[in-house]
C-alpha cells in the first residue's frame, strides 16, 4: 500500500507519513476518529522521490503499515519541528486547505506575477514557522526574500504565508465576509498602515503577534506562498469566487465564503 | 346568488387539483434528489398522521359534548370544520413535499429564477386555493344544509331557543360556531405541534451542526437536517394553512353570528329589523368571500401563465395586488346588488349601501399598512433591523437588548392602525363593519396563502439542492426565492394578527349578546363593565394567559430542541463516518425525536386555550369570562406583534451580517447575530402564530359555552 508524505503547515508544522490519500488525511486530521475535533488544516503533498535526506523514510516505511484489522495507518510523525525548511521546493506538490468540517480544496502551483495594481502595502498572515500578521510595503516576492535572506535580524530559513484581502478600512459596515479575523485589530491595522505610509524606513510592521486562532480561508487574497531558503518562491493561487462557486461550492460553503 | 359561492368553491378546488397535477408531472430530478425528498415527505406525512390521530381522540370528546350539551347540528358542523381544516392542511403539505424537489430540479435544469419561481408558486397555490376552497365549501355546506334546508336562517329560527338542558342559544350561531371551533382546533394543534417540531429540528440542526461541528446549513452530514426540512412543511405549510383557514372562517362566522344577535336584540327591543336585510347581512360575508376567492384565482392564474421576470418580489406583488384590486371591485358590485333595495340605516350603516364594503376596504388597507409596518420593523433595508445588526458588533447581550427594543417598539403603530380601523369600521357599519374589516383583510386569503406557502417550498428546494450537491448557481436561485419568501411571510403574519383582532372583537360582541340571553330587551346595552370586580379579575387573568401560554410553548421548544441536540451529538460521536461522508446519519431517529417531542408537548398549550374559558366560566361565571376574553385579546395581540416582529428582525439582522457586513459570516458580530436569531426563532415561528389562534379559539369556545356557564357556575351556586 502506498505511503503518502504530508508537510503540515497549519496549525502545526510537521512531516507526517500516512497511508491515507490527501483528502482522507485532511478529513482525519480535521475531525479525528472519535475525539470529535473540528479544526482547519493546511498541508502540502510531498513527493517521496524528491524529499531528500532530512527525514527518516525507512522509519516511515517500517511504521506506516496497516493495522492488524486491515485499517490503514493514519499518521506517523517524522518531524514536528523545522520541517518546512527541510523540504525542497521541487518536492512540493498540491497544497491542501482543509475546513473545520473536513472538506478539502487542492491548490496547484501557479506562475507568480507581482500584484497589479499595487496599493503600496499588503497584508500578510505568516502561517509557518512563525505566526504574526504583518502589514508590509513589500510585494509577496520581496517580502519572502526579505524574511528568508539573513541580511536582517528578523529572519527565518523558510516561510509559508498568505496574502490577505485588505478589508475596507473606511467603512466599518460593509466589510465583506471576512469572519472574525479583523474584529479586534481593525483600528491597530489602520494605525500600522499609516505608520508605513509615513515612511520611517520600515518595510513591514507587525499588526498582531498571533492571529492564527481566528485565521480563516475567507480572508485569503491572491493566494499562499512558500518562500524557500534558496530564495525560490512557490505560489499557490486561490481560485476566483466564480470558480469556487462552480467547482468547489461545498468547500467554499464550509469556509463561509458563501 | 348562492350559485356564485358554489362556482367559487368548485373553481378554487378544481384549480388547486390542476396545479397539483401540473406540479406533480414535473421531473423530480435525479435519484439522490428523490431519495432526500422521499425522507422529507415520509417524515412530514408520518408526523401529520400521528398528529391527526391524537387530535381525533379530542375531536370525538368535543363532538360528544357538543351533541349532548349544545346540539347535534353544532357537533356535525364541528366535525365538518375539523375535516375541512385537516384536509386543506394535508393537501397543501402533500403538494409542498412533492413540489420542493421539483422546484430544485427546475432551477437545476433551467437556471432561470422566473421559471423556478413559477413552479414554487404553483405548488404554494395548492395550499392557498385549498384554504379558500375548503373553508368556503364547509361554510356553504352548513349554510345550505343547516341554514336553508333545515331552516336555521329563517327569520323565525333566528331567535334564542332553549334546549333540553335549559340552555339558550340561537341555533344557527351555535352551528357556525361549531364549524369555526373545528377549524380552530386543527389550527391550534397544527400551529403548536408544527411550531414545536420545526423549531426543535431547526435549533438542533444549527446548535450542533453549525456551531459545534462547523458544517454549513442543510448539509447532508447533519443528522437533523432532514427533520429541519420536514419542520418547514409541518410548521410553515400545514401550520400556516390551517392557521389562515381558521382566521378566514373566524372572520366570516363572526359577522354571521353578530347579524343573528343584532336581529334577535332588535326583535326583543320591539324594533325588529327587516328580515331581508338580516338575510342579506348573513349572506354578504359568503358572497364577499366568494368574489375574493374568484379574484384570487385570477391573481394566481396570471402569475402561472404570464412570462415571469427575474424579480420574484415584483411578480408576487402583482398576484397580491391583482387579487386585492379585483376583490375590491367585485366586492363593490356584490354589495350594491345585495343592499341596493334595502334600508340599511336601521342596522347602523351610516353612509348607505356601500358602508360594509367601505369597512372591508378599511380592513384591507389596515392589513396592508400593518404588513408594511411589519416589513419596516423586520427588513434589513430599514433602520430598526440595521440597528440590531450594528449592535451585534458589540456582542450577544446588546444584540438581544436591541432586538427586544425593536420588537417592543414595533407593537405601537400596528395597534394604532387597528384602533383607527376599528373606530372607522364601527363608524361606517357598526360592529358589523368591524367584522367586515376582518373579512376584507382575509377576503383574498387564497392569494396571500399561496404567496406565503411558496416561501417554505423554496426553502426546502434550497435544502434539497444543497444535500444533492447541485452547484452554487442553483442554490443562488433557491436562496433568492427563499429570502423573498421571508418578507412575504412577515407581511402575512400582519394580516393574520390584524384579522384576529377584528374577528375577536366581533366574536366578543356576540359573546356579550349571548350572555344577555333571552332577557335581552329594550334596555339591553352592549357594555362590558370594566370596574366590575369579576370582569376586572377576568381581564387580569386574561392578560396574563398569553404569557403563560407563550412560556409553555417556548419551554416545549427548548425541551424538544435539547433532545435533538443530544441526539445529533450522539450520532457525531458514535458514528464517526458521518462527518467524512462515509456513513449516512440516522435521519429517521432525528425525525422521530422531533415528532415525538412536538406531539407530546403540543397537547397542554392547545388544551389550555379550550379549557380556560370553560373552567373559569363554571367557576366564576360569564362576567369573569368576558374580562378574560378582553384581557387575553389585548395581551395576545401585543405579544403576537412583539414576538413576530422581534423574531423577524433578529433573523434579518443575521442575514444582513451574512451578506458581508460587520465582518460577515464567522465574525463575532455574526456569532452574536446567530444567537439573536436562535432566540427569536421560537418567538416568531411558534409563539406568535399560535397567539392569534388562542384569541379566536377562546372567543369561540366562550360563545358556545356562555349560555351553559351563565346558568351553572359556582357564583350562582353561592348566590354571587
Amino acid at each position: 500500500m502506498s505511503i503518502y508524505y504530508y508537510l503540515t503547515l497549519y496549525p502545526m508544522e510537521a512531516m507526517i507519513a500516512s497511508q491515507l490519500e490527501p483528502a482522507a488525511f485532511g478529513a482525519y486530521m480535521a475531525l479525528g476518529n472519535r475525539k470529535g475535533s473540528a479544526e482547519k488544516l493546511i498541508f502540502i503533498e510531498v513527493k517521496e522521490e524528491k524529499i531528500g535526506e532530512a527525514f527518516d523514510l525507512d522509519y516511515a516505511r517500517q511504521r506506516c503499515v496497516e493495522h492488524s484489522d486491515g485499517r490503514r495507518k493514519n499518521s506517523v510523525y517524522l518531524s514536528v519541528y523545522r520541517a518546512l525548511e527541510a523540504v525542497p521546493t521541487e518536492a512540493m506538490g498540491l497544497l491542501w486547505l482543509i475546513t473545520r468540517d473536513g472538506r478539502a480544496l487542492a491548490l496547484e502551483q501557479g506562475d507568480y506575477s507581482d500584484p497589479e495594481p499595487w496599493a503600496g502595502n499588503a497584508l500578510y498572515q505568516e502561517l509557518c514557522p512563525a505566526h504574526p500578521l504583518v502589514v508590509s510595503a513589500l510585494n509577496p516576492k520581496h517580502f519572502s526574500k526579505y524574511i528568508v535572506e539573513d541580511s536582517t535580524k528578523v529572519t527565518m530559513p523558510a516561510i509559508f504565508f498568505a496574502d490577505l484581502a485588505m478589508p475596507n478600512l473606511e467603512d466599518d459596515d460593509f466589510t465583506g465576509n471576512v469572519g472574525g479575523y479583523f474584529d479586534k485589530i481593525l483600528e491597530h491595522l489602520k494605525a500600522c498602515i499609516m505608520d508605513l505610509k509615513a515612511g520611517k524606513g520600515k518595510m513591514s510592521k507587525i499588526v498582531d503577534r498571533s492571529s492564527t486562532a481566528t485565521f480563516n480561508y475567507q480572508v485569503i487574497g491572491r493566494g499562499l506562498y512558500v518562500g524557500a531558503a534558496d530564495g525560490k518562491l512557490v505560489f499557490y493561487p486561490m481560485p476566483s469566487r466564480e470558480i469556487l462557486k462552480k467547482k468547489h461550492y461545498d468547500w467554499a460553503k464550509s469556509t463561509q465564503i458563501f | 346568488m348562492i350559485s356564485l359561492v358554489i362556482i367559487a368553491v368548485i373553481a378554487a378546488l378544481a384549480f388547486a387539483a390542476i396545479n397539483f397535477s401540473m406540479v406533480k408531472k414535473k421531473s423530480p430530478g435525479n435519484e439522490l434528489m428523490q431519495e432526500i425528498a422521499g425522507y422529507i415527505k415520509d417524515g412530514a406525512d408520518s408526523f401529520l398522521i400521528h398528529e391527526y390521530k391524537i387530535i381525533a381522540r379530542i375531536v370525538v370528546l368535543i363532538v360528544v359534548l357538543l351533541a349532548v350539551v349544545v346540539s347535534w347540528q353544532s357537533a356535525a358542523a364541528f366535525v365538518m370544520g375539523t375535516v375541512m381544516s385537516a384536509t386543506a392542511g394535508w393537501v397543501g403539505m402533500r403538494m409542498a413535499t412533492l413540489a420542493n424537489v421539483r422546484v430544485s430540479n427546475e432551477a437545476h435544469v433551467t437556471r432561470s429564477l422566473g421559471s423556478t419561481l413559477k413552479v414554487a408558486f404553483q405548488g404554494g397555490s395548492v395550499m392557498g386555493l385549498s384554504v379558500g376552497g375548503f373553508a368556503l365549501f364547509g361554510l356553504l355546506f352548513i349554510y345550505v344544509i343547516f341554514g336553508k334546508l333545515m331552516g336555521q336562517v329563517n327569520p323565525d329560527q333566528l331567535v334564542i331557543h332553549t334546549n333540553w338542558l335549559g340552555i339558550n342559544d340561537i341555533p344557527f350561531t351555535m352551528t357556525v360556531s361549531g364549524y369555526a371551533l373545528g377549524c380552530s382546533i386543527i389550527a391550534m394543534f397544527n400551529r403548536v405541534g408544527g411550531g414545536i417540531y420545526t423549531k426543535a429540528a431547526d435549533m438542533g440542526a444549527d446548535l450542533v451542526g453549525k456551531t459545534e461541528a462547523g458544517i454549513p446549513e442543510d448539509d447532508p452530514r447533519n443528522p437533523a437536517t432532514i427533520a429541519d426540512n420536514v419542520g418547514d412543511n409541518v410548521g410553515d405549510v400545514a401550520g400556516l394553512g390551517s392557521d389562515l383557514l381558521e382566521s378566514y372562517v373566524g372572520s366570516l362566522i363572526a359577522s354571521i353570528i353578530l347579524s343573528a344577535y343584532m336581529a334577535y336584540t332588535a326583535i326583543k327591543s320591539g324594533n325588529p329589523i327587516n328580515p331581508e336585510l338580516i338575510s342579506a347581512m348573513i349572506q354578504f360575508p359568503l358572497f364577499f368571500a366568494a368574489v375574493g376567492l374568484l379574484s384570487s384565482i385570477v391573481g394566481i392564474f396570471i402569475l402561472i401563465v404570464k412570462k415571469v421576470s427575474d424579480k420574484p418580489h415584483r411578480e408576487l406583488n402583482i398576484t397580491t395586488w391583482v387579487s386585492a384590486g379585483l376583490t375590491l371591485a367585485s366586492g363593490a358590485v356584490v354589495t350594491w346588488l345585495l343592499f341596493k333595495d334595502l334600508d340599511v340605516s336601521e342596522v347602523g350603516f351610516t353612509i348607505g349601501t356601500f358602508s360594509p364594503w367601505l369597512a372591508a376596504v378599511l380592513g384591507i388597507v389596515s392589513g396592508i399598512v400593518i404588513g408594511q409596518l411589519a416589513e419596516y420593523y423586520t427588513s434589513y433595508h430599514f433602520k430598526p433591523t440595521l440597528k440590531i445588526s450594528e449592535s451585534s458588533r458589540e456582542g450577544t447581550a446588546l444584540t438581544i437588548t436591541q432586538g427586544l427594543s425593536v420588537g417592543m417598539n414595533s407593537v405601537f403603530l400596528p395597534v394604532l392602525v387597528l384602533a383607527v380601523a376599528t373606530i372607522g369600521a364601527n363608524a361606517l357599519a357598526g360592529l358589523y363593519g368591524v367584522a367586515m374589516a376582518a373579512i376584507g383583510m382575509l377576503s383574498f386569503v387564497a392569494a396571500t396563502v399561496s404567496v406565503d406557502t411558496y416561501g417554505p417550498i423554496a426553502d426546502n428546494a434550497g435544502g434539497i439542492s444543497e444535500m444533492a450537491k447541485l452547484d452554487g448557481e442553483v442554490r443562488d436561485i433557491t436562496d433568492e426565492l427563499d429570502s423573498v419568501g421571508n418578507t412575504t411571510a412577515a407581511i402575512g403574519k400582519g394580516f393574520a394578527i390584524g384579522s384576529a383582532a377584528f374577528a375577536a372583537l366581533s366574536l366578543f360582541a356576540s359573546y356579550l349578546y349571548a350572555q344577555g340571553g333571552v332577557e335581552i330587551g329594550k334596555d339591553f346595552k352592549l357594555v362590558l363593565n370594566m370596574i366590575d370586580t369579576m370582569t376586572l379579575a377576568g381581564a387580569l387573568v386574561g392578560g396574563a394567559l398569553p404569557w403563560l401560554f407563550s412560556g409553555i410553548l417556548i419551554e416545549a421548544v427548548a425541551k424538544a430542541a435539547r433532545a435533538m441536540v443530544q441526539e445529533v451529538r450522539r450520532q457525531f460521536k458514535e458514528i464517526p463516518g458521518i462527518l467524512t461522508g462515509k456513513t449516512k446519519p440516522d435521519y429517521r431517529q432525528c425525525i422521530s425525536i422531533s415528532s415525538a417531542g412536538a406531539l407530546k408537548e403540543m397537547k397542554f398549550p392547545a388544551l389550555i386555550s379550550v379549557l380556560m374559558p370553560i373552567v373559569s366560566g363554571f367557576l366564576f361565571g360569564p362576567r369573569f369570562v368576558g374580562g378574560l376574553l378582553i384581557g387575553t385579546t389585548l395581551s395576545a395581540i401585543m405579544l403576537a406583534l412583539f414576538t413576530a416582529n422581534s423574531g423577524g428582525a433578529w433573523d434579518n439582522a443575521k442575514k444582513y451580517v451574512e451578506t458581508g457586513h460587520h465582518g460577515g459570516k464567522g465574525s463575532n458580530a455574526h456569532k452574536a447575530a446567530v444567537v439573536g436569531d436562535t432566540v427569536g426563532d421560537p418567538l416568531k415561528d411558534t409563539v406568535g402564530p399560535s397567539l392569534d389562534i388562542l384569541i379566536k379559539i377562546m372567543a369561540t369556545v366562550s360563545l358556545i359555552a356562555v349560555s351553559i356557564f351563565s346558568k351553572f357556575n359556582l357564583m350562582v351556586l353561592f348566590g354571587g
